[in-house]
C-alpha cells in the first residue's frame, strides 16, 4: 500500500463503536449522554430499552373522529336534500342558492381541516415523543410496525383516521405477541376502512340476499402478501378467498344508526359455513372464525421468516446474513411470536453489531435523530412536519398499503440529498449556540473518521460547522 | 419618562400580527416573514424611527476575507514575491486607491464610492483575537469584549444604549446583536439556503463515500441544467443581493429600523482562491450597490462596516490559496462616511514586519474603529463606548462627515 492511499485509509476509516451502534443503529440517534450510558454494556442497555410508549391523551379517538364525520356527512345529505326542494321550489332565487352553497363551502372545510389538524398533530406527537424519549428503540419500532401496517391518508375519512391506528393498535401490542397486534390492527377502524373490508359481505350472508353487495378481497390479500406471510409465502387465490370470507363482517359501526363507533361484527354479513386455509379447515362460527386463521396465520413459518427478514432489514442491514435471520425465526417459533423475545434475539447476535456503517437513514430517521442530536427545547410543530415533507416521507402518504421503501436506493438520489441539504443548511442556521464539537461528540462519540472531524473543527462558520455533521456520512448512515 | 414606561408597555405585549403582515407587504414577493417576533413598540411605532436618523448596518463576513487580495498594496516590493501566483491572478485591471493600494477589481461599486468619497477602506487591522479558528474569531469580533462572550454583542450592547432597534437577517440571533431585546430576526423562507460554499465543502467531506459524493455531483449538475439563463445570473450573484434588497426595503419601511446586521460566508480560501474571490467580491460589491440604491434617500445618513473574525497568511499556499492569519481589512462605506482615504497603518511584508513571520501585522484594532463610527454617527461620549467596548477606546479620526472629532 502507497503512503497516499495509507493516509486516505487512515483519514476515512471509520468503525463503529458497540454504543454508537446501540444508540444510532437501533435506536434514533443519541441524545444527552446515551452514548456514555450505553458504553458499558451496549447489548444490555439496548435490550433494556424495550419498554411500553405512550402518546399525547388528550387527543381524539378514533371514534370521536368517526362521530364528526358521520355527522357532517348527515349534515351534508340534509343540505343536498334542502338544496334538491329548495331548487324544485325556487329555482329563480339566485341568491338563497348562492347562501346555501357558501354554507355548504365553509361547512367542507371546516371538516377537511379539522382532519388535517388532528392529522399534523398526532404525526407531530409522535414525532415529538421519538425526539424527547429516552428509550428511542421503541418509538424505532413503533415506526415500523407503523409502516408494515401501512395505510394512507387518501380522501376525508382516512385523513382524520390513519394517524389513528398506530396509537390505538400498535403501539399496545408492541411488545407482545405478534397475534395480538395483528388482530389489533386487523380489526382498527383505520385498517378496515382502507382496505375496504368494512362493507365486504359473504355471497351467501343474510345481508347479500337482501342487498347486492358481496365480498372484497382487499384487505385478505394484503393481510397474506404484506402483514404476514409475504408474497413468496406460499398461499393461493383460494387462500385470499377463504380468508376474505373468514373475515367477512368485520365492519365498522355506523354511528348514526348504531350506538357509539368503533369495530363492529356484523353476524348477517358473516359467510356462513367452515372454511379451508392453507390445507387447514376453520369450522368456527362468527367473528372467531377469522381471528382463528389470523392467530394461525401470525405464528405460520413463512411470517416468522417474512417479519423477521423485513424487521433485520430494517435494523440492521439491507442484506441480513442468514445465521441472524435463523436466530430471529427460532425465537418466533418458539415463543409464539413474541416480539420483544425476538428483537432481544437481534440485538443479542453478534451479526447485528458489524462495525462498518450498514443503512442510510430514512428521512424519518434523519429528522428524528437530527432533533435528537441538537436538542432544541422548543421545536415548532409545522417546522416539524414541514421537514419530513420537504424530504419527501410526509407521514400518511405511502400511498400503497406496502409502505415506504426501506431501501438506500430510494432515498440516496440526487435531487434527495440537495433537499437534504437545504434541510440541514436551514436548521444549522436557526440554532443559537451552535456547537458542532459538542453535538459531534453526544451523537458519534468516537465513531468518527479524522476526515470529517477535521471537516467539520475547520468549517468556516458554526453554521457551516453543523450543517457539515448533519451532512457527514457517519451521520447520515448507522 | 414617559417614553420610557411606553416602551415597556409595548414590549410587555409581544408579537403582534399587524407588524407581521406589514413586513411580509414590504419584504415584498418571492420573500415571506419566517420569524418576526416583532414587539408592539415597533408596530405601534411608539419609538418611532425618524426619516434621516443615522443608521448602521453591521455586516459579517465569515470565512476570514483575504484583505491582501481586497485591497492590493502594489507598491509593497514584498507582495510580488509573497504571491507570485495571486498577485498575477486578476483578470481586469485593479481599481487603483491612494498610496499604490488597489482594489480588486470586481468591486466596482466600492470603488465608486470610494472616489466619491464615501468609502473608507482600512487595512491591517485585527479584533484582537490573538488565535485562528473561525468560530472562536467570529464570536471573539461579535462580542466586541476583548474576550468571547457567546450572551452579549456589541452591537446589541450599542442599540441598548441609545435605545435603537435592529433587525438581524439571519434565522437566528448572532452574537452580535445578542442581550438586547430589541432585535429581531428576518430571513427569506423561499431562499434556498444551500449555496455554493456548503456544496463545495460537501464535495471535499464526500471524498471518500463513493455514493454520497456522486449523488452531490449528480445534484448540482441538475441543479445546473434546470436553471434558466436568468437564474444562472441570479446565482453569480448569489442570494446576498437577495437579503440586502429586503434589508433595505425593511430599514426605510414604516417600522423604521436604525440598525440591521447581516452575515455573508465564503471566504475560508484555502484553495482556488483568485476564482472565488472574483465571483465573492462580485456578489458582495452587488449587494452592497442593492443595499445603496434600495435605502434611497437614506443612504445619506448610513454606514456600512464591513468586518471579518482575522486575516489570511502573507504568502500564498501550494494549492493556489491562503491560510489562516491574523491582521485583515475593514470596510466603512455610506454616504455618511468620510472617506476617499486608506486608512490604518501598513506595516509593511517584510519577514521581520509579519505577526509570527507569516501574517500581516494588526496595526489598529476593529472596535477603535468601530468605536470612532458609534461616536460620531450615534454620539456616544467616552463613558458610553466603554459599555459596548470595555477594552478599547475609539480612534481620533474622522470618519463620519461632518462630525467634530471628539
Amino acid at each position: 500500500m502507497s503512503d497516499n492511499s495509507m493516509y486516505e485509509k487512515s483519514m476515512s476509516s471509520i468503525s463503529y463503536s458497540k454504543a454508537y451502534i446501540a444508540v444510532n443503529r437501533f435506536g434514533y440517534g443519541a441524545r444527552g449522554d446515551e452514548l456514555v450510558q450505553a458504553k458499558a454494556n451496549p447489548k444490555q442497555w439496548i435490550i433494556s430499552q424495550l419498554l411500553p410508549i405512550a402518546f399525547n391523551s388528550s387527543l381524539p379517538h378514533s371514534n370521536d373522529i368517526f362521530i364528526e364525520f358521520a355527522n357532517y356527512r348527515k349534515a351534508q345529505k340534509q343540505q343536498k336534500n334542502k338544496k334538491q326542494q329548495s331548487k324544485n321550489n325556487q329555482s329563480n332565487s339566485e341568491m338563497s342558492k348562492k347562501v346555501k352553497s357558501d354554507n355548504k363551502m365553509n361547512k367542507k372545510g371546516m371538516v377537511n381541516n379539522s382532519a388535517r389538524h388532528i392529522l399534523r398533530s398526532m404525526s407531530v406527537d409522535t414525532l415529538n415523543r421519538a425526539i424527547q424519549s429516552s428509550h428511542s428503540v421503541s418509538w424505532r419500532l413503533l415506526d415500523f410496525f407503523s409502516n408494515h401496517f401501512s395505510v394512507s391518508a387518501n380522501g376525508r375519512l382516512m385523513v382524520g383516521l390513519s394517524a389513528t391506528l398506530e396509537r390505538e393498535a400498535i403501539a399496545p401490542n408492541l411488545l407482545g405477541k405478534f397475534e395480538d397486534l395483528l388482530l389489533a390492527v386487523e380489526q382498527h377502524p383505520a385498517m378496515l376502512i382502507y382496505l375496504n373490508n368494512e362493507k365486504s359481505f359473504g355471497p351467501n350472508s343474510r345481508v347479500a340476499k337482501k342487498r347486492k353487495i358481496g365480498l372484497n378481497e382487499n384487505l385478505a390479500r394484503e393481510i397474506m402478501e404484506l402483514h404476514t406471510l409475504g408474497v413468496d409465502g406460499g398461499y393461493s387465490q383460494e387462500d385470499v378467498i377463504e380468508l376474505a370470507k373468514g373475515i367477512t363482517g368485520w365492519s365498522v359501526k355506523n354511528p348514526i344508526k348504531e350506538r357509539g363507533a368503533g369495530f363492529t361484527f356484523r353476524a348477517h354479513g358473516h359467510e356462513p359455513g367452515s372454511r379451508t386455509l392453507l390445507g387447514k379447515e376453520y369450522s368456527e362460527k362468527g367473528i372467531t372464525q377469522g381471528q382463528q386463521m389470523l392467530r394461525d396465520l401470525a405464528i405460520n413459518p413463512a411470517t416468522a421468516k417474512y417479519v423477521c427478514f423485513k424487521l433485520a432489514h430494517h435494523f440492521v442491514s439491507e442484506n441480513p446474513p442468514a445465521s441472524l435471520l435463523n436466530k430471529m425465526e427460532t425465537t418466533w417459533m418458539k415463543t409464539g411470536g413474541n416480539l420483544k423475545q425476538v428483537m432481544v434475539s437481534l440485538f443479542s447476535a453478534d451479526e447485528a453489531w458489524s462495525a462498518s456503517a450498514q443503512k442510510f437513514k430514512t428521512p424519518r430517521e434523519f429528522v428524528i435523530s437530527a432533533n435528537r442530536a441538537i436538542a432544541l427545547k422548543k421545536i415548532k410543530p409545522k417546522v416539524l412536519f414541514n421537514s419530513l415533507v420537504s424530504l419527501g416521507q410526509q407521514p400518511f402518504t405511502a400511498g400503497s398499503p406496502a409502505g415506504f421503501s426501506d431501501d438506500e436506493s430510494d432515498w440516496l438520489g440526487a435531487s434527495a440529498l440537495m433537499a437534504r441539504i437545504d434541510w440541514s443548511t436551514m436548521v444549522s442556521g436557526y440554532l443559537k449556540r451552535s456547537n458542532a464539537e459538542k453535538v459531534m461528540t453526544v451523537s458519534l462519540g468516537d465513531s468518527v473518521s479524522q476526515h470529517t472531524y477535521q471537516s467539520v473543527m475547520r468549517a468556516e462558520s458554526r453554521q457551516q460547522a453543523m450543517t457539515l455533521l448533519l451532512m457527514s456520512p457517519e451521520f447520515q448512515r448507522r | 419618562m414617559k417614553y420610557s414606561n411606553e416602551q415597556q408597555i409595548n414590549l410587555s405585549e409581544k408579537s403582534s400580527g399587524l407588524s407581521r403582515r406589514k413586513f411580509i407587504k414590504m419584504a415584498g414577493t418571492g420573500l415571506a416573514v419566517l420569524s418576526f417576533p416583532m414587539s408592539s413598540a415597533f408596530a405601534k411605532g411608539s419609538i418611532k424611527a425618524n426619516k434621516n436618523s443615522p443608521k448602521i448596518v453591521w455586516l459579517v463576513l465569515r470565512g476570514a476575507l483575504d484583505s491582501l487580495h481586497t485591497i492590493v498594496p502594489t507598491f509593497d516590493p514584498q507582495y510580488k514575491k509573497l504571491r507570485p501566483k495571486l498577485s498575477t491572478s486578476f483578470k481586469t485591471p485593479l481599481l487603483p486607491l491612494e498610496k499604490g493600494f488597489a482594489l480588486h477589481p470586481s468591486l466596482i461599486n466600492l470603488h465608486q464610492w470610494y472616489q466619491e468619497k464615501t468609502m473608507l477602506p482600512i487595512v491591517a487591522v485585527s479584533s484582537g483575537y490573538p488565535k485562528r479558528s473561525h468560530f472562536d474569531g467570529q464570536d471573539f469580533l461579535e462580542s466586541g469584549k476583548g474576550e468571547i462572550d457567546q450572551y452579549s454583542g456589541w452591537l446589541a450592547r450599542a442599540i441598548d444604549i441609545k435605545h435603537k432597534k435592529a433587525l438581524a437577517v439571519s434565522r437566528s440571533t448572532p452574537i452580535s446583536l445578542r442581550s438586547s431585546d430589541q432585535v429581531n430576526t428576518w430571513y427569506p423562507s423561499k431562499l434556498k439556503d444551500a449555496d455554493d460554499d456548503i456544496y463545495s465543502a460537501l464535495s471535499q467531506l464526500y471524498q471518500y463515500d463513493e455514493s454520497l459524493k456522486e449523488k452531490l455531483k449528480k445534484g448540482l449538475e441538475v441543479k445546473g441544467l434546470v436553471e434558466s439563463e436568468p437564474s444562472k445570473a441570479k446565482k453569480r450573484n448569489g442570494k446576498f443581493i437577495e437579503l440586502t434588497k429586503a434589508c433595505a426595503k425593511l430599514m426605510i419601511g414604516d417600522e423604521g429600523l436604525d440598525c440591521a446586521m447581516l452575515e455573508l460566508g465564503g471566504w475560508d480560501t484555502h484553495n482556488n482562491q483568485s476564482n472565488r474571490l472574483e465571483q465573492k467580491l462580485t456578489e458582495l460589491d452587488n449587494g452592497l450597490a442593492a443595499l445603496k440604491s434600495g435605502l434611497g434617500e437614506e443612504w445619506a445618513n448610513t454606514v456600512v462596516i464591513i468586518g471579518t473574525e482575522f486575516g489570511r497568511t502573507a504568502k500564498e499556499n501550494g494549492t493556489g490559496g491562503t491560510d489562516h492569519g491574523t491582521g485583515s481589512a475593514l470596510f466603512i462605506a455610506g454616504g455618511a462616511v468620510n472617506g476617499g482615504k486608506v486608512a490604518g497603518h501598513w506595516p509593511g511584508l517584510k519577514e521581520d514586519e509579519l505577526f509570527a513571520q507569516r501574517d500581516l501585522m494588526p496595526t489598529s484594532n476593529s472596535f477603535g474603529w468601530i468605536g470612532s463610527v458609534l461616536s460620531q454617527h450615534w454620539q456616544f461620549s467616552e463613558a458610553e463606548l466603554k459599555g459596548v467596548f470595555p477594552q478599547m477606546k475609539s480612534y481620533d479620526k474622522k470618519v463620519i462627515k461632518g462630525s467634530v472629532r471628539c
